[in-house]
């Protein structure tokens, strides 16, 4: 078999995974007898989920059109959240044995609450991490609630969670993001041009998928890539960023990619957001997951969480930098308060930077492609022109 | 014609380019004017700090404000500042700042009102604007510029992570170099059988942490100022709060009378004076007259509604723009608005919660207490029992547009107070935005669900 097929059938093999999470999930559940925990985004260790020999799942948005949801839910709240109430009311979560949520966000902790009474019979457990990470009274904190998870954990599955358990989970975690950070080298130099929704479709199955059988997949798939000898592509080249929570529609990314330019890094976190930072592989292991919270948003800020000294800007500027992106494409959800209220902030340094970009707010409903797709060509003609301005398309 | 700003926004007489209407059906209460004074008088000497050589504090969220009062700083109180500007309809032009600064108009009214504050605060656009030719009225952009420039932030917002976020923003556009605290605060979520409004393991625990954060902010604050705490100070302030506080329930708990002697608007009128107004004898004095006058209404049979029909309650956040709009809306449908979850279960709701020796931990309760961070479970346990206390027919829910904050369990209190045989509504609007809100889908909204409360009491008959 050709590499290139044996590449595709791997990838396509996942983007099947990803796009129903719920069946891999009741396959999973039949075949182990275990647990299926829903966790929410953006910040929840997967790994103590993994620890208790439960199937972590990161819950993702569904495409159905909104209907019973509407009755539980404003339509002034982002598409993801809107569809996580959605999904409890239509019988789409029966599969979940709980959910757990670290995170501090208002719409999603009202969507949570809204769950709450539609399934009222499925655990749903916050356990929230301070989002401000500058106090030194933040990580005992954000400790005392990993150690909460734990036991909460515990009581769920009906084991207890040694502590090499999770030192065990978080070695398949930390070989499962380097394995998809391998992948982002390889797409950032040019010698394996994956799409943006093959890329989604790798991390997204990452986040539904026995974490071990996703990486024995990746392990098959990254020397197919690292053997290709590919030239890097001449077109202009973009970064995506934002698009909190849940993942942009595909169909969004190939229009996107249709006018003339490649793809070649991202922060989205159904993207290298989500797989950018280890967990600390030394000591005390509900430690190390308490310092990877801290870590992954010095490493790839989010303006979710509230730290004086990370700065998204100063990140997207140095990745724009590596990867060689001429060009940014800021992907806002609807209505996400986080995102409209930091997009200013990288507005401005991107016009200092004279860093061309692009906004484009996603919803839930779908979007005017052929609309958009003009405002995509207006970009890239501007970063193909010889003098550039700073001025936002 | 010279008009009184204070009738202007309260509805009683038009502001300038608006027709003079009708007289206004609700007769609201005299005494809120003494109130309005006080805070008006609060802002033009926080407009001065500068010139007076005084520190100023830019704070976000809970009421924190006996502190600062108590570390001898001057302090603003960022939506309190929005809701000014929006009741005052002077929003535009720190909205239209932020906008053109880059935000998008579904995000919160209040952070962008006040961002676009900081932004025209920093543009100095006091010296480059015209003057407006009312003498009531103070010029828009002039007004939204007032605000004295921050020596540092405290930021003590509970439930809302906008409210956090907006901060960190303020402090970005100061070019990080202003001194900057945060309070972090649990949201009241119920995870444990033993949980509820102020009650169980979770409570205590939550209350113990934000009063561990209060201690550190009081030495942030020595810090800051280089000089020591006054205790004592705090210790004062917050004997004249929890009397105050007192008073002020014992008028809301008469407005149980049928007829009510006093409406929500009433109370909503009431708030900045509760919400940020220093600890003093003048706060005790404001809440005593208006406790006065509601028990001279009683006395003397006068009610808020000539003719009082339908009590009801109102959910969520104010619309700020339409105070006096809305008062009269409902009392032209002989619909006394009774009580709400913003007035009513929030701004030292549980004085008893303050031993004023030692007023630390009560204070941290009544900062998680905020009605918004509470999960849909404890909200309809209290607003339900206010439901019964005050002997409402039914629940207006204002669905508020930019601040999810205030949406969130809405809908599922409002099924839970169907299922007790409540009328519920719900209408669009927003805290500080006028752009969201719907007069027709409120109009007809309103008469539906008053029809289907007098057909449900003629079916009880």
């Amino acid at each position: 078999m050709a590499s290139s097929q044996k590449e595709n059938e791997i990838i396509q093999s996942l983007a099947d995974i990803a796009a129903d999470p719920s069946a891999y999930a009741s396959a999973w559940k039949q075949r182990t007898g275990g647990k299926v925990v829903g966790i929410m985004p953006m910040n929840f260790p997967g790994e103590l989920v993994h620890a208790a020999g439960a199937l972590p799942v990161v819950v993702q948005e569904d495409r159905a059109t909104i209907t019973l949801g509407r009755s539980l839910i404003y339509e002034f709240y982002c598409g993801y959240t809107r569809s996580l109430v959605d999904q409890s009311a239509t019988g789409k979560f029966e599969g979940y044995d709980a959910f757990l949520i670290v995170d501090h966000c208002v719409a999603l902790l009202g969507a949570i609450d809204a769950m709450r009474f539609e399934i009222p019979d499925t655990p749903i457990y916050l356990a929230q991490f301070t989002a401000s990470m500058d106090e030194p009274w933040s990580p005992p904190q954000v400790r005392g609630r990993i150690d909460e998870l734990r036991a909460r954990l515990e009581e769920l599955c009906g084991r207890k969670i040694a502590d090499g358990d999770i030192a065990t989970s978080i070695a398949a975690f930390n070989r499962n993001r380097g394995l998809l950070r391998r992948i982002y080298d390889l797409r950032r130099s040019g010698v394996a041009p994956i799409t943006s929704r093959q890329m989604q479709a790798l991390v997204k199955s990452a986040m539904v998928m026995d974490i071990d059988e996703h990486s024995a997949r990746l392990e098959e798939l990254v020397p197919l890539l690292e053997a290709r000898t590919a030239e890097a592509s001449r077109l202009p080249k973009l970064h995506l960023s934002g698009n909190f929570c849940h993942a942009p529609h595909p169909e969004l990314l190939d229009m996107i990619e249709s006018c003339g330019v490649v793809v070649v890094d991202d922060d989205l976190y159904t993207g290298y957001r989500y797989i950018a930072t280890d967990v600390p592989a030394d000591g005390d292991p509900a430690e190390a997951l308490t310092r990877w919270y801290f870590n992954r948003n010095t490493n790839v800020p989010c303006s979710t969480r509230a730290q004086k000294s990370a700065d998204w800007e100063g990140y997207l500027a140095k990745a724009v930098e590596k990867s060689g992106a001429s060009g940014i494409i800021i992907l806002i959800a609807k209505f996400c308060e986080p995102h409209m209220l930091y997009y200013p902030e990288l507005r401005k340094e991107l016009r200092r930077r004279e860093i061309p970009h692009l906004v484009i707010e996603t919803e839930h409903e779908g979007l005017p492609l052929e609309m958009l797709k003009t405002r995509v060509e207006a970009l890239v003609e501007h970063i193909k022109r010889p003098v550039r301005s700073a001025e936002a398309v | 014609m010279s008009i009184n700003l204070e009738q202007a926004k309260s509805g009683q007489q038009p502001l300038p380019g608006q027709t003079a209407k009708t007289p206004a059906p609700a007769n609201r209460l005299m005494s809120t004017r003494t109130g309005s004074k006080l805070v008006r008088d609060y802002w033009d000497n926080l407009f001065t700090a500068r010139e007076r050589g005084a520190t100023v504090v830019w704070y976000n969220g809970a009421a924190i404000n006996p502190i600062l009062q108590a570390a001898g700083v001057e302090y603003c109180h960022g939506e309190a500042f929005g809701a000014r500007l929006a009741a005052m309809h002077l929003e535009g032009p720190a909205q239209q700042a932020g906008e053109s600064y880059g935000y998008i108009n579904e995000l919160c009214s209040y952070a962008r009102t006040t961002i676009g504050c900081a932004l025209l605060t920093q543009k100095g656009a006091a010296d480059n604007v015209e003057m407006d030719e009312h003498p009531d009225i103070p010029p828009k952009e002039i007004m939204a510029s007032r605000l004295p420039a921050p020596d540092f932030f405290v930021n003590a917002y509970a439930g809302c992570s906008t409210g956090q976020q907006w901060d960190e923003i303020s402090y970005r556009l100061f070019n990080k170099k202003l001194p900057f605290f945060k309070i972090s605060y649990p949201l009241l979520w119920g995870n444990k059988p033993d949980a509820g409004y102020i009650r169980g393991e979770e409570w205590e625990t939550a209350s113990r942490y934000v009063a561990d954060q209060i201690y550190k902010l009081i030495e942030f604050l020595e810090f800051q100022t280089g000089r020591k705490f006054d205790w004592d100070a705090l210790r004062e302030s917050m004997f004249y709060i929890k009397k105050a506080a007192e008073l002020r329930l014992e008028a809301l708990d008469l407005c149980a009378a049928r007829p009510t002697p006093a409406v929500f608007w009433d109370w909503i009128a009431s708030i900045a004076p509760i919400n940020f107004l220093p600890g003093t004898p003048a706060l005790v004095d404001y809440f005593a007259e208006m406790k006065a006058e509601i028990e001279q209404r009683l006395k003397d049979n006068v009610s808020a509604l000539p003719n009082e029909r339908y009590r009801l309650m109102f959910d969520g956040i104010m619309n700020w723009n339409k105070v006096g709009w809305l008062a009269n809306k409902f009392a032209e449908h002989d619909a006394a608005v009774i009580c709400g979850r913003y007035t009513h279960t929030s701004f030292w709701n549980e004085p008893h919660f303050i031993d004023p020796e030692d007023p630390i931990l009560g204070m941290a309760k009544h900062y998680l207490l905020c009605p918004f961070n509470h999960s849909a479970k404890n909200l309809g346990e209290v607003m339900l029992r206010d439901c019964e206390k005050f002997g409402l027919d039914g629940i207006v829910f204002h669905a508020t547009r930019t601040c999810r904050s205030a949406s969130n369990g809405q809908m599922v209190v409002a099924q839970m107070a169907q299922k007790k045989g409540l009328q519920t509504m719900f209408f669009e609007g927003d805290v500080a935005d006028e752009s969201f809100y719907k007069d027709e889908v409120l109009q007809s909204r309103l008469e539906a669900m008053l029809e289907t409360i007098d057909v449900q009491r003629a079916r009880i008959a």
